[in-house]
């Protein structure tokens, strides 16, 4: 008999599973009927990254979704803040960039680092790297989490290798994004000369 | 007592099939040692749940009609090129006859939200190659000739037109099926397999770099199964629909 009311609940509790399960779902895809509503705004800009979800975070605490980008024009490269070689140097090519353009100029850019290490680049992290650095107020430093990092990279074709000692090995990009969230220009490589990029940044905010 | 136990085991597995949810079974953890890493770069993974077959065409539309921003002509071209379900009549039909198949030409991206709507998650690739290392009989084959031969065999033929159905390959040691010899599967961090050549200077991201960095520094240079999975991913873009380019779910155990 004991038996036979440990097979009933048992019983019960995997339908309850099952029903839970099915709420889960389709609380999944409500949620997403809500992103469609926004995400039709942008229709005419589909391959806009402005049409990604993810939440982030700015080395100021606040969080912020990538749609809050468009009111400048967004010159951006994935980095993480305890590399040794690579990203001071694409920070650096960045500023490179930063430094062809007029105060008022500069008004309409801001430079965007995405952490490709969300564990490690907190915003406290990314507060202090921009010290180091003398990142001016131009600059936005945002992390996510590993999903949204994954997302991000893969629509701007950055490719993440992690290592065993803690770092990445990673594709050098410079991506120029225009107000509408597309990709308008894409560097690839360290050290390069910038004149070509200058030059698509000219005619975005002019 | 035993009849009761048989009928009540039966109206379970009745009420689990009757949900449409493939069923998963648990992979063992271990490590992982990545065919092309150069610093013997270990990852230990953590034992998980696996889909037993990859999702079909017929598991695809069901998660279609509840989402129906990622239909065919709906979805946004950040997340799919146009290829995107190429096998489908329209938006929401196929002939019958794929019903069954895997389901092929969709991106990394609509994967990815095909299984968060499952409350599940694409498998990284330390993962997919625990579980695709196992054979009929071995949870290890990786070393075995045949086992290689016979994976080498399906991926020197090509597709077939009309895809055999899930469940036509064979079923691994851990309960999984077609692992090899359906489809090829997309994971979670596809995108990391880049050799260490690429971050040096230049990062040709279209190049076929794997023929000179990635050869040299391969582990396992007999695998070539493996070596030509890792080619694979390297090659492919997060928006392509491939045409033997599915996938299948996984989910962390939960620990009680």
């Amino acid at each position: 008999m004991k038996n036979i009311l440990t097979i009933i609940t048992l019983s019960i509790t995997v339908l309850f599973f099952f029903s839970c399960k099915e709420n889960k779902e389709s609380e999944c895809c409500k949620k997403d009927k809500n992103k469609t509503e926004v995400g039709t705004k942008l229709d005419n800009t589909n391959e806009s990254i402005f049409n990604l979800e993810s939440k982030w975070v700015r080395q100021n605490k606040d969080s912020m979704l990538l749609r809050d980008l468009s009111n400048k024009i967004t010159v951006a490269a994935m980095v993480f803040t305890h590399c040794e070689s690579a990203c001071p140097r694409i920070v650096a090519d960045l500023q490179r960039i930063e430094k062809a353009f007029t105060k008022e100029e500069l008004q309409n850019i801001q430079f965007l680092l995405i952490s490709m290490d969300p564990v490690r680049d907190t915003p406290e992290r990314f507060a202090e790297f921009s010290k180091e650095l003398q990142l001016n107020d131009h600059w936005i430093c945002i992390s996510s989490n590993n999903d949204a990092t994954m997302e991000i990279a893969n629509v701007l074709n950055v490719r993440i290798k992690p290592l065993s000692g803690g770092g990445f090995d990673h594709s050098n990009t410079i991506h120029l994004i225009d107000k509408n969230g597309n990709i308008a220009f894409q560097q690839n490589g360290l050290a390069q000369e910038p004149t070509e990029i200058i030059e698509k940044i000219k005619t975005l905010i002019k | 007592m035993h009849k009761i136990l048989t009928i009540f085991s039966l109206f379970i597995n009745l009420l689990a099939t009757g949900q449409g949810q493939p069923s998963m079974v648990n992979i063992k953890g271990g490590i992982f040692l990545p065919l092309y890493s150069l610093d013997s770069q270990k990852t230990i993974v953590q034992p998980f749940l696996m889909d037993v077959f990859p999702v079909t065409n017929e598991d695809y539309k069901k998660f279609i009609l509840q989402n129906l921003a990622w239909s065919k002509s709906k979805i946004k071209s950040i997340y799919a090129d146009t290829n995107y379900l190429h096998q489908w009549n329209t938006d929401t039909s196929f002939n019958e006859n794929i019903a069954l198949s895997p389901v092929v030409n969709v991106s990394w991206f609509a994967a990815k939200k095909y299984c968060e709507c499952q409350g599940k998650r694409l498998p990284t690739v330390a993962e997919w190659e625990l579980a695709g290392r196992a054979s009929e009989t071995k949870p290890d084959a990786s070393k075995d000739l045949k086992f290689n031969q016979w994976i080498l065999n399906w991926v020197s033929k090509t597709n077939p037109k009309i895809l055999h159905h899930v469940g036509s390959t064979f079923k691994n040691f851990y309960g999984v099926w077609d692992l090899h010899g359906l489809v090829w599967e997309w994971t979670f961090d596809f995108n990391s397999a880049l050799t260490t050549g690429e971050s040096r200077g230049n990062s040709g991201l279209d190049n076929t770099f794997f023929c000179g960095g990635g050869s040299f520094a391969s582990k396992d240079i007999n695998n070539y199964a493996a070596f030509m999975r890792f080619a694979s991913r390297s090659s492919v873009k997060a928006k392509y629909g491939v045409p033997n380019v599915g996938f299948r779910c996984v989910k962390n155990k939960i620990h009680s």
